[in-house]
């Protein structure tokens, strides 16, 4: 069935593989190995080679002419994943219907974003571009590879990472579209029939194309039905190859789209934010879903304000697969941070601390077979600090993708821009003005709707 | 217009001339249908055969002819070369030793085409928001309309341009004679047609070729899906799919209809097909890099012929350009140098430390600039032929545009190819525009000078046989001291209170202009109808007439930058304002008080 859809999957593969991706080799001497998952290893080289990790231990050599890196008295860890982000993209939110299923922030990947520089300087080496929360069923959204120095939007991507998407549950999808346009969903409950409503549509589109399949058999000038990219998505999550991602803070409505995962049997499921995370703990395990959180950021509206610093540990020893996201390009800076603050909240151990920013993010991406982890065979993407990065004293020193030395401490330049105005001798180089007072989720889908004069761009 | 109507013509017009007779001939032709369209006819020249005697022909690029001469008649060119017998009854131009050059060609052009007052799509009934603020109603958030959507590729350029329009006479005496133009519109604003910039009493006469190519960009609806870059991305796979199938449906259906539900038609997926059948490309505006790689992965995932258009950073994707094997559309929209204003006088006294940072960043600036002046020559030197687009850009600045790109590295051969033979082989009519040569159409440009040169003027131009006169520029006078600009007029006032009205689509805004001080110790303040509280103003600039500056507001967390670039004329001030990326508006405004 699907042959149609099967094509064009296809196609986008095939336009995909022109992005040529950069890879290195090199050497990193004589540091210690934080391997997250295989334990430590104590004054070791690894070996990098056409970006994969080669070899790992004592002595190793390298052809002539490799690039070599003294991390002598360093840290070597795999690099920090943020399950999520939304930086280097241009789009955060197509905030016109309570669901877009249909968009995808990989179409406007932003290659010049500086965010993605600076999160490479926390030693970040890939991150989940997410689309926004204004809707019930945001876009699909994109993981991408932080290999800053390309123009070119193709090569950000993470060549072969599943395809997730966003869902939200709760305010925002309700002041967006209730109270914004006064159409479902204005309640909790609306949000979960624009779910429902999404499957139920996605099942009849469904079987549309397979009697047509069957049809063209007997009769091949049978009438195909009319595309629909909306309903082919929510399609695509029923039959397992999309995650969802869902924006989430109380507890009854994780469970409330747990049921409503339940009953369309899908199984890839990872709740984000998860603030109320730590009551519904067990349930998350039992169903296999994942959880991804802030470290101790809470109560910037309602719907938000029962929470713990203790969830990421509550949701770890419940058995959930737990991360430390950013959702912010400040905090993806020090994400090694957020992860310490769970030995302060719940005495997490180093390596379990370290795997909320590493493996985790990456199980919960399903890219753990490539990242998340330094072995032999995986991806060279390293982070290398100058004391343990769970100290408040370690500072990244050098931050490796597909074994590219993407961001060197010494050699970090006053404009790391890709590209400047040509016409105003701006920095671009502000943060946020204004207080952390709200998740990043929401950007976009009012200021960039009907705010200036009655237009919307974004 | 046929030769015997021509000779016709002839005795009558001076016949016209007498009033008495007027009336009966007017009622005499209107009778034989000569002039049926439009009753009494405009006065027609005594001949409509021109020469230009010891010219420099510009055939095409690279290709002079000196002391030559052009023989115009009826329209087309007679002769071009040199030894040519002139004959009696034509009418000899003052041209001696000028550049005679084909007409040019707007690649891509809105000329002709007026601007809506309100916003194509719906902005009817508001409601009030979230956070307090408003939009514009959909009638369906999930299924809006077409229009609401900007999604109108079945609009005509024959419906909507304005053969009256001021903009022809504009690009005209630069010496442009044709354009390709395209509707206004959002992501799908239409069919693009190639029309003659001359006189005609409606579009029809003007329709040079139509639907030449269906125009794409990506921007967004208001309020409604698609509004934003991702939106467009999607619905515009999602037609193109559609469309496809509705043309297999309605072939099927064609061949066969027994025991078959008839398939609905569809004027939005109905104008895909020429583009599906590859008889026209899409136009796709892809200004920005990043554009011009979104536009290709569109086309390498559904396999449409695309001409890259409106391309302003081609500097950085030449080679992508190239591979692609088509010629582009390149913008002639290039910003001005920031601050060419002098250093302000920090005398001696209280100078502050030079500002290390700033300086960097400012050269950075520079450097940037010259990467955008530079696209053409580079582009030029890959092998890629392009065309020039004039979206968005002032005529009076296209001159100094193309001096400015000639500057950093593009050849006067070159940036005449852009104009007269890229355009005319882009658009398959190379046939009849874009040489001097006999047989093509009597579109043609005669400069004093070479075109490019700073002093040159143009001084005929001719479309369909049909001439138009100008002006030379006057000679300097001794002792007047002309600025750059060629005026010397005193600074405007600029202090005082101004009104203004941003005119946007659908909504205009209000507000106050507070201007104090002068020259360089001008400062000022703006109020706005959207915006709450008093802005500040900065980079305040006076060059003669023309004043900019820039504001800096908050609307939420979002930063938005405008930029005013206006000029004033006493107590009136027109021109535009940039809008982050919301687009550019035009702003009007006048003096309150301060007088």
């Amino acid at each position: 069935m699907f042959k149609i859809l099967n094509i064009f999957n296809l196609l986008f593969l095939v336009s995909f593989a022109q992005a040529q991706v950069t890879k290195g080799s090199l050497l990193i001497k004589n540091g210690t190995i934080l391997t997250v998952t295989k334990g430590n290893m104590e004054n070791a080289d690894l070996l990098v080679e056409n970006g994969k990790i080669t070899k790992m231990g004592k002595g190793l050599v390298a052809p002539a002419g490799t690039q070599t890196i003294d991390a002598t008295g360093k840290f070597i860890m795999p690099g920090i994943i943020d399950a999520h982000s939304h930086i280097g993209i241009d789009v955060l939110n197509e905030a016109s219907r309570p669901s877009t299923a249909d968009v995808w922030v990989g179409d406007a990947l932003d290659p010049l974003d500086l965010s993605v520089y600076r999160a490479l300087a926390g030693g970040v080496t890939a991150s989940h571009a997410m689309h926004g929360s204004a809707n019930a069923v945001g876009g699909e959204c994109e993981t991408i590879k932080h290999r800053y120095g390309t123009l070119n939007p193709e090569e950000m991507r993470m060549e072969g990472a599943p395809r997730t998407i966003k869902f939200a549950l709760g305010e925002n999808p309700m002041r967006v579209h209730g109270e914004g346009n006064r159409i479902v969903p204005a309640t909790r409950m609306g949000v979960e029939q624009v779910f429902r409503k999404g499957f139920e549509d996605a099942k009849a589109y469904m079987a549309a194309w397979d009697l047509y399949e069957k049809e063209k058999v007997k009769n091949p000038a049978a009438l195909k039905p009319v595309y629909n990219k909306r309903h082919e998505t929510m399609a695509e999550i029923l039959k397992g190859n999309i995650i969802i991602h869902c924006h989430s803070y109380r507890s009854d409505e994780i469970l409330m789209l747990l049921n409503v995962c339940k009953d369309y049997q899908i199984k890839r499921l990872v709740f984000q934010h998860t603030n109320e995370g730590f009551k519904v703990a067990p349930e998350l395990a039992a169903y296999g879903a994942m959880a991804s959180v802030f470290a101790d950021w809470w109560a910037y509206k309602f719907e938000v304000y029962y929470s713990t610093a203790y969830n990421a540990a509550i949701l770890t020893k419940n058995g959930v697969v737990t991360s430390i996201n950013s959702d912010s390009e400040e905090y993806i800076r020090h994400l090694y941070h957020e992860a310490a603050k769970t030995q302060r909240y719940g005495s997490l151990s180093d390596e379990e601390a370290l795997a909320l920013i590493t493996i985790n993010p990456a199980k919960q991406l399903g890219i753990d077979q490539r990242v998340g982890s330094l072995e032999v065979g995986k991806d060279a993407d390293i982070a290398i600090f100058d004391g343990h990065p769970l100290s408040i004293y370690a500072v990244p020193q050098f931050t490796i993708v597909d074994g590219v030395v993407r961001f060197n401490r010494s050699k970090d330049a006053a404009d790391q821009r890709l590209q400047a105005s040509a016409t105003r001798a701006e920095t671009g180089f502000f943060l946020h003005k204004e207080q952390h007072n709200h998740d990043r989720c929401l950007e976009g889908a009012f200021e960039n709707t009907a705010t200036f004069f009655g237009l919307e761009r974004e | 217009m046929i030769i015997k109507d021509l000779i016709l013509s002839r005795w009558i017009y001076p016949l016209l001339k007498n009033e008495k007779v007027t009336g009966f001939f007017a009622f005499m032709l209107i009778g034989s249908c000569l002039f049926a369209q439009s009753g009494i006819p405009e006065l027609m020249p005594v001949t409509q055969t021109y020469v230009l005697q010891n010219v420099q022909i510009v055939v095409r690029p690279g290709q002079i002819i000196s002391g030559g001469t052009v023989i115009i008649q009826d329209g087309l060119i007679q002769a071009a070369g040199k030894d040519i017998a002139i004959p009696a009854h034509a009418r000899k131009i003052k041209a001696d030793s000028m550049f005679v050059y084909a007409g040019f060609i707007e690649g891509l052009s809105q000329s002709g085409i007026p601007r809506p007052e309100s916003a194509a799509g719906a902005t009817g009934p508001r409601t009030p928001g979230g956070q307090g603020q408003q939009r514009p109603r959909v009638s369906d958030p999930w299924n809006p309309t077409y229009e609401e959507s900007g999604i109108t590729p079945y609009v005509r350029v024959r419906d909507v341009f304005k053969s009256d329009d001021k903009s022809l006479e504009e690009m005209r005496k630069l010496g442009f004679t044709a354009a390709q133009v395209y509707p206004i519109g959002k992501m799908l604003p239409g069919q693009a047609s190639l029309v003659s910039l001359g006189i005609g009493k409606n579009a029809d006469e003007l329709l040079l070729k139509e639907n030449t190519a269906l125009v794409a960009s990506f921007t967004p609806a208001s309020g409604a899906f698609p509004s934003t870059i991702i939106g467009v991305m999607s619905r515009f796979r999602e037609l193109y799919k559609n469309a496809i199938r509705l043309q297999e449906y309605q072939k099927s259906y064609g061949s066969n209809p027994v025991n078959v539900n008839r398939p609905i038609a569809d004027k939005c997926l109905e104008s895909f097909f020429p583009v599906l059948d590859g008889k026209i490309p899409f136009i796709f505006q892809a200004p920005d890099m990043k554009s011009v790689y979104r536009v290709q992965a569109l086309k390498n995932e559904l396999k449409f012929g695309v001409h890259y258009a409106d391309v302003k950073e081609g500097y950085y994707v030449g080679d992508l350009l190239k591979s692609e094997g088509k010629p582009i559309i390149i913008s002639l929209d290039l910003p001005k140098a920031a601050d060419e204003k002098k250093p302000v006088a920090d005398s001696s006294k209280n100078a502050a430390p030079k500002d290390l940072e700033m300086e960097a960043l400012k050269a950075r600036t520079a450097e940037e600039l010259k990467r955008l002046e530079g696209q053409a020559a580079k582009l030029a030197a890959l092998g890629l032929p392009f065309s020039f687009s004039t979206v968005g850009v002032k005529s009076t600045d296209i001159k100094e545009t193309l001096r400015r790109m000639i500057k950093a590295g593009l050849t006067e051969d070159q940036a005449l190819a852009a104009l007269t033979t890229t355009p005319a082989a882009q658009l398959g009519v190379s046939n009849r525009f874009g040489t001097v040569e006999k047989g093509r159409a009597a579109n043609l440009v005669v400069s004093d000078k070479s075109y490019f040169d700073e002093k040159s003027s143009v001084r005929y131009v001719f479309i369909d046989g049909k001439i138009f006169e100008y002006e030379g520029k006057p000679a300097p006078k001794a002792g007047a001291n002309a600025s750059a600009g060629g005026k010397a007029a005193e600074a405007p006032k600029v202090a005082g209170k101004w009104s203004y009205t941003i005119k946007a689509p659908g909504m205009n805004s209000e507000g106050i202009l507070t201007f104090k001080g002068s020259g360089s110790d001008l400062t000022g303040e703006w109020t706005s109808s959207q915006v709450p509280g008093t802005n500040p103003i900065s980079n305040i600039s006076v060059e003669g007439n023309k004043l900019s500056f820039t504001s800096n507001i908050s609307m939420g967390a979002r930063q938005i930058n405008l930029d005013f670039n206006l000029s004033v004329d006493g107590n009136s001030l027109s021109g535009t304002v940039g809008v982050g990326t919301f687009g550019t508006f035009d702003v009007s405004g006048a003096k309150i008080d301060g007088q």
